[in-house]
């Protein structure tokens, strides 16, 4: 999709995290977008990827408040992903773990990783700084989460079987 | 890439940047996708995707520079294979949820272009 997204991938060093950092300009106010990143009536109208429809959205907004958003695919498979807020700033900045659930006792992930947005002020309206990161751990593979995009699922399956 | 043992590669950035210019087209990605399932000649892959030699070629190179596709020439032939050895663990991860982020971002400008206004003010 031709966005006005400027996208960064940082470096992380050997030891640390690996993570992305996406930054998006979006002509709407802080207030606007932090209410529409955490109303569950929103987020069933835009979250997600083009292919995902969020089917559920549940949102306790509080710090150690939990979170949980269903992303129904288009073979009516649902991926759950969830967490618990560590930070709310409204309408500034929210933390939160971040947990993807792909079902029949697969987790891709627990509590392993991490999402931080910012929604600074911007002369367009707001710039939203993403960052999501990925505490290493041996015993996730990234293979579970093969198939959140159908153009990569010949390739991903494939590199695991390599 | 983004461990220790894997020193061997010059410039750490610079092969994940080729990494991610190459993954970062659509046509590229179905080269790829084609890839999985076999080599195969660059006139065929020509062929397949309705694309001129050179077009093909063109994207070809990108892959090979990332280290992605090997390219082996016998005489007049070019074969393509696929080289899974860039993308390690970490990478997948990257590129998943930067298609992941983009798009869903994305979606949300939409959602705000077609609903500019603050609906319920208690929250704000």
């Amino acid at each position: 999709m031709h966005s006005e997204a400027s996208n960064a991938i940082d470096q992380p060093s050997d030891e640390g995290p690996i993570y992305i950092h996406v930054r998006k300009k979006i002509p709407a106010s802080p207030q606007r977008v932090f209410q529409a990143w955490t109303s569950p009536e929103e987020l069933k109208q835009w979250w997600g990827p083009r292919n995902v429809v969020c089917s559920t959205a549940e949102v306790d907004l509080r710090v150690g408040g939990k979170y949980r958003l269903g992303n129904e695919f288009p073979d009516g498979k649902i991926v759950w992903i969830s967490g618990i807020f560590e930070t709310v700033e409204q309408p500034a900045e929210l933390v939160y773990t971040w947990n993807v659930d792909l079902g029949q006792n697969n987790p891709a992930s627990i509590g392993s990783e991490k999402v931080s947005v910012r929604f600074e002020k911007h002369e367009i309206g707001t710039e939203l700084v993403l960052k999501h990161e990925r505490i290493p751990d041996e015993n996730i593979k990234s293979s579970h989460l093969k198939g959140w995009f159908g153009c990569f699922d010949g390739l991903l399956e494939h590199l695991e079987d390599a | 890439m983004l461990s220790s043992n894997n020193s061997q590669l010059p410039h750490d950035d610079e092969v994940l940047n080729l990494v991610f210019r190459a993954l970062g087209d659509q046509t590229r990605r179905a080269l790829l996708a084609r890839l999985v399932e076999g080599p195969a000649k660059v006139t065929d892959l020509a062929k397949q995707f309705e694309m001129s030699l050179p077009a093909v070629g063109k994207h070809i190179r990108v892959l090979e520079n990332a280290g992605l596709v090997d390219r082996e020439i016998k005489g007049r032939i070019h074969q393509c294979s696929l080289n899974a050895g860039p993308l390690k663990d970490a990478e997948k991860w990257l590129v998943v949820y930067q298609d992941f982020w983009n798009d869903t971002l994305d979606s949300l400008v939409r959602h705000l272009r077609e609903n500019p206004e603050i609906k319920d003010r208690k929250d704000v």
